[in-house]
């Protein structure tokens, strides 16, 4: 069956991997970003991959942005199956100590991964239920264990496990399934993180028992498209680490 | 060892404490700045200078943080929970304990530990808690952040979580398994923190402790 979904902050790394995924399928795929020009290249792929794509702009962090986005999708293709919340602030690679992390710093992040989530999560809602869709939250490892060098997107990151957890809750009598995906991935943000912080990529792959990074578009997009997918159809509440066995907490 | 306990000014932070002997350090309550409904995060600006000033203060020993919402209201759903209140109830709650948790390694000494306190319902619990359930999983990730951050100076880091100020009858079934849940500040939780302070745990760093009657299962 054909699927609708929206995917933010997918003009480029895990997003743009799983609006691909999802394209393969077959499945209309809303870009919902910022960057016009990217998100409609990314839009292009996804149509030369036997899907639909399409672009919307969103500001994952704006209640009214969100609002928009939401309802276009709806408009357009009469239907919203999954929605993906993959944005983050673009100081999540920035590395820096709990003292070096301002409070402003601290708002962007927030506002982009948790906030954002929170507005995505509500608009979808009424949507995801008249179809008995899916919410998919992207977190990641740090989430899990935290990042000495990197602590407010591991809260956030943490924060986003939490939201999913209690909404899995909430949401499971309306039929709504609500997960997150923790992905280790090469993208572009991993790339500058590293860049940042030189000693960071031997700490990350030297951990990890497949010792590299994963490709977004053929390791971690499928995994998004399982969650939100027909087999996944009593999979609610979890957050699955797509992260080729690093992480040291389950 | 003197305890410096950074808080709110809420009778529980207050009971806690009492039942620790701590001298309590307050931590601002600035979601009740008049006038904005806190989404431009103006109220961050008296928590930042907050944090500057108390993060001078002299390095003690053992440092508790608990850094509440003074009401927590009561469970709401997301879909009934409107921009204010998720600011409210989430960011705002965070932002504290973000500055709460910097305070706390700033004045924590060498060899010394941290244990944060932090609201939080057990997974069978947690419907209509999103918000705080956000919080508490952002505060056991920052201190697991701390803990490998001041790691290398002898400094532990813990969570201690409690449902106590969450937990409303009817529970969700089944029944937790100690009939004392969901515990007291004074008893449970104030046993948990002195044990993650005190020298027993010398070799505990990064680890979570529901002092939860068992609720939480793992």
């Amino acid at each position: 069956m054909s699927r609708v979904v929206l995917v933010t902050g997918a003009t480029g790394g895990v997003g743009r991997g799983i609006a691909l995924a999802c394209g393969e399928a077959g499945w209309t795929v809303w870009i919902a970003a910022r960057r016009e020009a990217e998100g409609t290249a990314v839009a292009d792929e996804v149509t030369a991959l036997g899907g639909q794509g399409r672009f919307v702009r969103c500001e994952a962090g704006e209640p009214a942005s969100v609002q928009e986005a939401v309802a276009t999708v709806v408009a357009t293709d009469g239907a919203l199956h999954g929605a993906v919340h993959n944005a983050t602030s673009g100081l999540s690679p920035r590395p820096g100590s709990v003292a070096d992390t301002t409070l402003a710093d601290l708002r962007d992040h927030v506002a982009v991964s948790v906030r954002g989530t929170y507005l995505l999560a509500r608009e979808s809602l009424p949507h995801l239920e008249a179809v008995g869709g899916a919410l998919l939250v992207l977190t990641s490892e740090a989430g899990f264990e935290g990042k000495a060098r990197l602590p407010a997107y591991a809260a956030v990151k943490a924060a986003q496990r939490g939201l999913v957890r209690a909404l899995a809750r909430e949401w499971g009598p309306k039929g709504v399934r609500v997960n997150a995906l923790a992905p280790l991935a090469a993208t572009p943000a991993v790339d500058e993180a590293f860049r940042r912080d030189p000693a960071m990529s031997e700490r990350v792959l030297g951990r990890s028992p497949m010792g590299r990074l994963g490709d977004a578009a053929t390791e971690i997009g499928p995994v998004a498209r399982f969650l939100l997918g027909p087999d996944a159809a009593f999979l609610t509440g979890s957050t699955l680490l797509a992260d080729g066995g690093s992480c040291s907490i389950s | 060892m003197s305890t410096l306990l950074l808080g709110t000014d809420a009778q529980p932070v207050r009971d806690l404490a009492r039942a620790l002997g701590a001298e309590l350090v307050v931590v601002p309550d600035v979601d009740g700045a008049p006038g904005h409904d806190g989404t431009d995060w103006a109220w961050a600006d008296a928590l930042e200078a907050w944090r500057t000033e108390a993060a001078a203060g002299p390095a003690t020993g053992a440092v508790v943080v608990a850094a509440w919402t003074g009401d927590l209201g009561a469970p709401t759903p997301l879909d009934d929970l409107d921009l204010g209140g998720w600011v409210a109830r989430h960011e705002v709650a965070f932002g504290r304990w973000f500055a709460a948790l910097g305070v706390a390694a700033a004045r924590c000494g060498d060899h010394g530990a941290i244990v944060a306190v932090v609201d939080k319902a057990a997974p069978l619990d947690c419907a209509g808690r999103a918000a705080e359930t956000g919080v508490a999983d952002a505060v056991e990730a920052l201190a697991r952040s701390l803990a490998r951050s001041e790691g290398p100076r002898g400094v532990r880091v813990n969570t201690v979580t409690t449902p106590v100020r969450l937990t409303s009858p009817p529970v969700v079934l089944p029944a937790p398994p100690l009939a004392t849940f969901p515990g007291t500040i004074a008893v449970e939780v104030a046993g948990a923190v002195r044990t993650l302070l005190g020298r027993d745990a010398v070799g505990i760093t990064a680890t979570t402790v529901h002092a939860d009657s068992g609720r939480t299962g793992h």
